[in-house]
């Protein structure tokens, strides 16, 4: 099953670890490292990059700028701030989003400089994520899949598209108020299937 | 609005926190909210793994082959142009260097130059009064000496000789006068004041003597003095020296020493 072979590299600590000394020796300009790096985790995250972007040509230059970001600031990660692969996701999603917006921004002609400087401090805001197993994640794709368009949607957009609250009220003609209250149950109900999985 | 925001509300949003989808404002108070609260540092580190998750739940599928070393060979230049980059940021470390010890240097010489221009300006607004103080001295003066002449001169002058009378025999005085541009006395022979004392000139006329002003003699008993004088005085009859308390009094109560017809 392809969740099972996407995770097969990693989803422990000892994965872990081996990601933080890979980046140790991209630190130290070792290009092998970097080849290294790629081959775990490129395939999570040109998916991610993909399901974002959704075209096959900018998911490549997603995945092109995030490597090529982690190979440049690999001296300033600090492994007590985050795992290496928490890191790698949010600057693959913070890269995918960027060019979506992009995207929007040529269409709207209208500049989001909130964005912008959100994009710019990702380098330093990654959360100390770690991969979760084959089975969490299969639990939460259900969950998700499970649950009515008027929950998951609200999710999708913030996740998969970085639109706002607001920005997501507007799109679905629905309340603030509501749509606050919708995706944190939303949240709430991911968070139960996660749990269930591991108990 | 994100000042206001309480733990409760915070605490709201720590699940959206958690996949990265606030921003802005909101994404700023509740990152300087989980420095100081535990217990919504617990809350983000439940939620951590929902937005790991959705991250993995994307639909996989394999990157091109060709990626893997379009992006190697992207990173390999870039790594060798970072180690002769790196001398950028020392460059400009240098140049912000030399710009700052520059505009120090620059800075201090404007100081120099601020407190020499200041100290010119002291200089100049001092000539500049003591330019004034000559002029106001010298208007003063040439008014002074304008007056003796420009009563001398007026067309209503009237010349009134008086003599030393019994306090006084050897005194004597002559005026002029004009009523429009005032009166001018030379006196000799006026015996020393007692302390406390000084000569008052009077013009005699009805109802009562006006006072024309005061008189001091110098240590010979001389003196010449222009006195501005009443328009509106009474035609005189007279005018009068009398001795009296310093400062004048409004008529007059010591003794006569000098007198003179007006006509």
């Amino acid at each position: 099953m392809w969740l099972f072979a996407a995770l097969a590299a990693v989803g422990d600590t000892a994965g872990a670890e081996a990601d933080r000394l890979i980046v140790l020796r991209m630190a130290g300009g070792d290009h092998l490292a970097l080849g290294e790096l790629y081959d775990r985790h490129a395939r999570l995250l040109y998916s991610l990059a993909l399901r974002i972007v959704r075209e096959r040509s900018d998911a490549e230059d997603v995945l092109q700028e995030t490597f090529s970001q982690v190979w440049r600031q690999a001296d300033r990660f600090e492994a007590s701030r985050g795992t290496v692969v928490g890191w790698l996701v949010t600057v693959t999603r913070s890269r995918a989003l960027d060019r979506l917006r992009q995207r929007r921004t040529q269409r709207e002609g209208a500049a989001d400089f909130d964005r912008v400087a959100d994009s710019l401090a990702d380098q330093s805001r990654a959360l100390d994520l770690q991969l979760v197993t084959a089975e969490q994640a299969n639990r939460v794709r259900q969950a998700l899949a499970a649950l009515p368009d008027e929950l998951r949607i609200p999710l999708e957009l913030a996740y998969y598209e970085g639109l706002s609250q607001s920005e997501i009220a507007e799109r679905l003609r629905t309340p603030l108020g509501t749509i606050k209250t919708r995706m944190r149950q939303t949240l709430l109900r991911l968070r139960e299937a996660l749990a269930g999985a591991m108990s | 609005m994100s000042d206001a925001l309480d733990h409760d509300a915070l605490r709201e949003l720590i699940a959206l926190h958690a996949i990265g989808a606030l921003s802005g404002a909101e994404r700023s108070a509740v990152e300087s909210h989980l420095a100081t609260c535990a217990e919504c540092a617990q809350e983000l580190r439940a939620f951590a793994p929902v937005g790991m998750a959705l991250a993995q739940i994307a639909p996989q599928v394999d990157p091109p082959a060709t990626l893997r070393a379009a992006i190697l060979a992207a990173a390999q230049p870039a790594k060798t142009a970072r180690t002769t980059s790196s001398i950028v940021p020392w460059l400009a470390a240098a140049a912000m260097l030399a710009i700052t010890v520059g505009m120090g240097f620059y800075m201090a010489s404007l100081q120099r130059r601020i407190r020499a221009l200041e100290g010119d300006l002291r200089a100049a607004l001092l000539r500049v009064e003591d330019g004034e103080r000559r002029v106001n001295v010298a208007m003063r003066a040439a008014a002074d000496a304008q007056t003796p002449v420009s009563v001398l001169t007026a067309p209503d002058v009237r010349r009134i000789d008086l003599a030393g009378q019994a306090a006084a025999p050897s005194a004597s005085a002559r005026a002029f006068w004009s009523r429009s541009r005032g009166l001018v006395i030379t006196a000799a022979n006026l015996p020393p004041l007692p302390a406390g004392r000084i000569y008052q000139l009077w013009f005699v006329a009805r109802p009562a003597p006006v006072s024309a002003g005061l008189l001091t003699p110098d240590a010979g008993g001389s003196l010449t003095t222009t006195l501005a004088t009443p328009a509106d005085v009474p035609n005189p009859t007279a005018l009068a020296v009398t001795i009296e308390p310093e400062g004048g009094v409004v008529s007059p109560t010591g003794a006569m020493y000098l007198v003179g017809a007006a006509q």
